[in-house]
């Protein structure tokens, strides 16, 4: 490794240390819950006999889909990076004018559901789509195709980079700036120095957030189905839905390969990731900033390019539902009710709550105790992030039927699995930010509380989890984004009755009573875009 | 997505259907099989002000639709509900939520909880769940899913007397579903743009027809046209669909998300014809009195299966009595006037008539011998329209 990316507290000790026991068990225990559903799965896919099996893998259908999913992660994740990191640099280092605008503006498009940007995209550009009316009498026919790679990479990109925006940003406010300043009375050039101090000091939360990024797009389902584009999730649903036992056989060894596409990419991102920096709590340092001159108007126009296009778009075609919908009674069992957005509030904070403190000793291990167990765990962790909503739920419910005896008949346990489902799908997001919260906590300081006689518990309790407590925070509220937005896994396993916003959303838009569905996606919008502004308040993952 | 079965409830095109379901029921259950369908247009543009209106037996406002509810049984003549039902609906609840609101009104000991969801999750859903399942009926968007689930045995036999409601090709020989309404294939055409003798009778002669080149939609992804080229395939096999899909493509059909969005495009002029369900024609009908959109039915193929939405009690449920008589209560007349003015489906029970310009069931020339349940054999139909480039 480069000698930059030495971590600032030269080889601590800690790092050698044998792991705790209490500990390890804990986060192995819920490393362990994470990975049950995916039992499920192998134990599906294995029942399929070796040569069908082989017959299957082999087929034109299946490589493609391979092929499609690959592409469409690698491209999306490829183009999140290239977009999110200069707009992280230009909001935290630069002289861009209204930079709060944009740190918020930029992060927004976290919080529509891709599902809801790909109609949108598709009723605005899509032929006979909104734009293609306005332009008619220009005597515009056609628009260039929507559908397709193109669409769901393009609508992909768009809902995820802030994903690696946020976490860049992060990382960009706590590095020490005087680095780049040193190097820069050293004469390397305003790139030179970039590439040399500054790459190797975010790569480790581009990396985080491009995970991220990869993992959502293999599990989404609603954008290339809308797009038309046949990746591992819209096949898997598909042939679910042949229900025929061939078909069953294809879903159930699709997602196995799915499966197998994660541990790739989780291989993938520990190699690219190198090793952590860990910076001193609490005082970075602010270079100078750097004066964009005449580059102000390409950066701005960037900046409104991309959030223009990833909000405009899918709140102009909300709105224009919304007055058309106005003169709807039809089908009034679809008209809205707070309780809808009370419950999809209610849920997500309850998972978010959960997954904070299931992902706490994860990232602790995985920082403090660095070795092979606390590693796998940390990555197991992650595995159920790709594992697609569906194919989730139906395992739970699986389970829960047959294991839960009369609790499940009384839909006692609904509410729990859910959680639980949410947990497993999510808890990446809880891991990597309170992941990045210790990295910046220096161990020192616990240290220093424990010679002054706490006991380990108290150390941690009064010194290190106050400062890790952004992250914390900042994660869980990802978590609970996340969790507002998600579908197929609250259709499969809400208690009967129980309605979400995109549950209900769901029913309106499928039954083409899209007036209907504007309001609770409005509010959907709203409700998650103030738990944006609350981590943006706190600046995300910044100890400070 | 669009191969979710509740997207069968009406499509995704940009104009909605208003419609005032409540009123309707009310009236339609305040009378012996009596709807009050005053202007079936105003009715759905939710302009209706008769609710206020003594429904009686046809007594009936503007013309086009008349006098075509007639016969069948009340729903007060039917034995009462009582107790806690659970229902999967595999139909939306935009579509079936006031027919079942209303039934659940009706009976102040009945509990209904109903399950929105697509019929092969659902069907899916109870297989997982085992025995622990708390399904007492399934209500399926098309015979499938019925036909699927009662392969699994998980269905529970209903009445001969309820399966003897409707003719027998619209219920399982044994009894274990029934059918509620029917869909036919269907193609609309544009009146000003083609006559009815411009449309085939034969639905493999489609892809020769110069005159529809660049001019037809089809929705791919779409459940019952799924069923359709399966259909197809079972009657006229692996290679003959392929080439008819392969001739399709190439005469340059245009691929929408879903068929009501086809019959509005057909009704703008768009496009020329397509292939829907019958009832997305009706429904745009019903919007616009003077759309220049006919309905065209091809002979005795794939083109022209009558396909049925019903249901089953399932063999979970707590009490099969109460289960197979809210099945029953589908076929009475108030929910058979109830399928036939809002869904624009045809009613399976004799003497109720289909609504709009529609020829009566008997009129209708499906193909012979097909088994409906067949039907949800989609497999090897995704691979054939993979084949020749469709994404599925």
């Amino acid at each position: 490794m480069a000698p930059e990316t030495d971590s600032l507290f030269p080889s601590s000790q800690r790092g050698e240390s044998s792991l705790p026991l209490g500990l390890t068990l804990l986060s192995g225990a819920i490393a362990a819950a994470v990975v049950f559903p995916l039992v499920w799965i192998l134990a599906n896919a294995l029942e399929v006999g070796g040569t069908t099996a082989l017959d299957l893998l082999t087929r034109e259908t299946t490589l493609r889909v391979f092929l499609n999913s690959t592409l469409l992660v690698a491209v999306v994740t490829a183009a999140s990076i290239v977009i999110a990191v200069p707009l992280a640099y230009l909001t935290v280092r630069t002289n861009l004018p209204f930079k709060r605008f944009w740190t918020v503006a930029l992060s927004m498009p976290l919080v529509v559901p891709s599902y809801i940007g790909a109609f949108a995209f598709v009723s605005a550009f899509g032929p006979r789509g909104e734009l293609q009316s306005l332009l008619a009498p220009l005597g515009i026919e056609q628009l260039p195709e929507i559908y397709g790679f193109t669409g769901a990479a393009l609508v992909m990109t768009l809902y995820t980079y802030p994903y690696v925006f946020i976490s860049t940003r992060a990382s960009l406010k706590t590095m020490d700036a005087r680095l780049v300043d040193a190097a820069r009375t050293l004469k390397h050039s305003r790139t030179e120095a970039f590439r040399r101090v500054t790459i190797p000091q975010i790569r480790p939360a581009v990396t985080a957030g491009a995970l991220l990024v990869a993992l959502y797009t293999l599990s989404d389902f609603g954008t290339p189905a809308i797009m038309r584009f046949d990746v591992f999730t819209k096949v898997i649903y598909a042939e679910q839905n042949s229900l025929s036992t061939f078909g069953q056989d294809l879903a159930a060894l699709l997602s196995l390969q799915l499966v197998v596409v994660t541990f790739v990419i989780l291989a993938i991102e520990s190699r690219v990731r190198g090793s952590d920096t860990i910076s001193t709590s609490g005082t970075s340092t602010r270079g100078a900033l750097v004066h964009l001159g005449a580059w102000k108007w390409p950066a701005l126009a960037l900046c409104l390019g991309v959030a223009g296009l990833a909000l405009v778009v899918p709140v102009g075609i909300l709105t224009a539902w919304l007055i058309r919908g106005g003169s709807e009674s039809a089908a009034a069992s679809l008209a809205f009710q707070w309780e809808y957005a009370f419950n999809s509030v209610g849920v997500s904070a309850v998972a978010a709550l959960v997954a904070g403190l299931a992902g706490l000793p994860i990232a602790y291990l995985a920082v403090r105790h660095r070795s092979r167990a606390s590693w796998l765990i940390e990555r197991a962790s992650y595995v159920g992030y790709a594992v697609p909503g569906v194919v989730m739920g139906l395992a739970l419910v699986y389970f829960g039927a047959r294991y839960g005896g009369q609790f499940y008949q009384q839909e006692l346990i609904l509410f729990p699995l859910l959680i639980f489902a949410y947990v497993v799908r999510f808890l990446p997001q809880a891991v990597g930010s309170t992941r990045a919260g210790f990295l910046q906590v220096s161990p020192t300081l616990s240290d220093a509380a424990r010679t002054l006689g706490r006991s380990p518990v108290a150390a941690f309790r009064e010194v290190t989890l106050p400062l890790v407590a952004p992250g914390l925070l900042g994660g869980a509220l990802l978590v609970f984004l996340t969790t507002m937005k998600e579908l197929p896994a609250t259709l499969l396993l809400r208690p009967t009755g129980f309605k979400t916003l995109v549950t209900h959303i769901w029913s309106a838009q499928a039954s083409g009573h899209f007036g209907h569905a504007a309001i609770p996606a409005l509010v959907l919008v709203v409700v998650s875009a103030l738990s944006m502004l609350v981590m943006l308040a706190m600046e995300g993952y910044d100890v400070k | 997505m669009d191969s979710r079965d509740t997207s069968d409830a009406g499509g995704a095109g940009r104009r909605t259907l208003g419609t005032s379901r409540r009123r309707f029921l009310q009236s339609a259950g305040a009378a012996v099989g009596v709807a009050s369908l005053a202007g079936c247009t105003q009715f759905l543009s939710g302009e209706d002000a008769n609710a206020t209106e003594t429904p009686e037996f046809g007594q009936i406002g503007s013309g086009r639709i008349g006098d075509q509810i007639q016969g069948g049984t009340s729903m007060q003549d039917m034995p009462d509900l009582a107790g806690e039902l659970t229902i999967y609906s595999g139909r939306g609840e935009a579509l079936v939520g006031e027919l079942i609101a209303y039934i659940e009104d009706l009976y102040p000991d009945l509990d209904i909880q109903p399950r929105y969801e697509g019929s092969s999750q659902l069907v899916q859903k109870i297989l997982n769940e085992g025995q622990n399942s708390p399904a007492d009926v399934f209500f399926s968007v098309n015979a499938g899913s019925l036909g699927f689930l009662a392969d699994e045995n998980r269905t529970e036999p209903l009445p001969s007397d309820v399966t003897d409601m409707v003719r027998e090709e619209f219920h399982d020989p044994s009894g274990n579903w029934v059918g509620t309404s029917g869909r036919a294939r269907t193609i609309p055409y544009n009146t000003e743009s083609l006559s009815e003798s411009d449309i085939p009778t034969d639905i493999m002669a489609f892809p020769d027809q110069e005159q529809l080149a660049d001019s037809m939609g089809w929705a791919p992804s779409y459940g019952s046209f799924q069923a359709f080229v399966t259909a197809m395939r079972i009657l006229n096999g692996e290679e003959a669909t392929k080439q008819w899909l392969q001739g399709m493509v190439d005469l340059g059909v245009e691929e929408y998300t879903d068929e009501f969005a086809i019959a509005l495009a057909v009704a703008d002029g768009e496009i020329d014809a397509g292939f829907t369900n019958h009832y997305y024609i009706q429904r745009v009908l019903a919007d616009r009195e003077d759309a220049p959109l006919a309905t065209a039915f091809t002979e005795g193929d794939a083109g022209a299966i009558f396909n049925v939405a019903g249901a089953a009690v399932v063999d979970t449920a707590e009490d099969t009595e109460l289960a197979a008589n809210f099945v029953r209560h589908l076929l009475s007349a108030e929910a058979q006037a109830y399928f036939a003015t809002t869904t624009f489906e045809y009613p399976l029970i004799p003497d109720v008539e289909p609504v709009g310009d529609l020829p009566t069931i008997d009129e209708l020339n499906p193909p012979a011998d097909l088994d409906l349940t067949q039907l949800s054999d989609i497999r090897p139909t995704l691979d054939l329209m993979r084949e020749v480039g469709i994404s599925v």
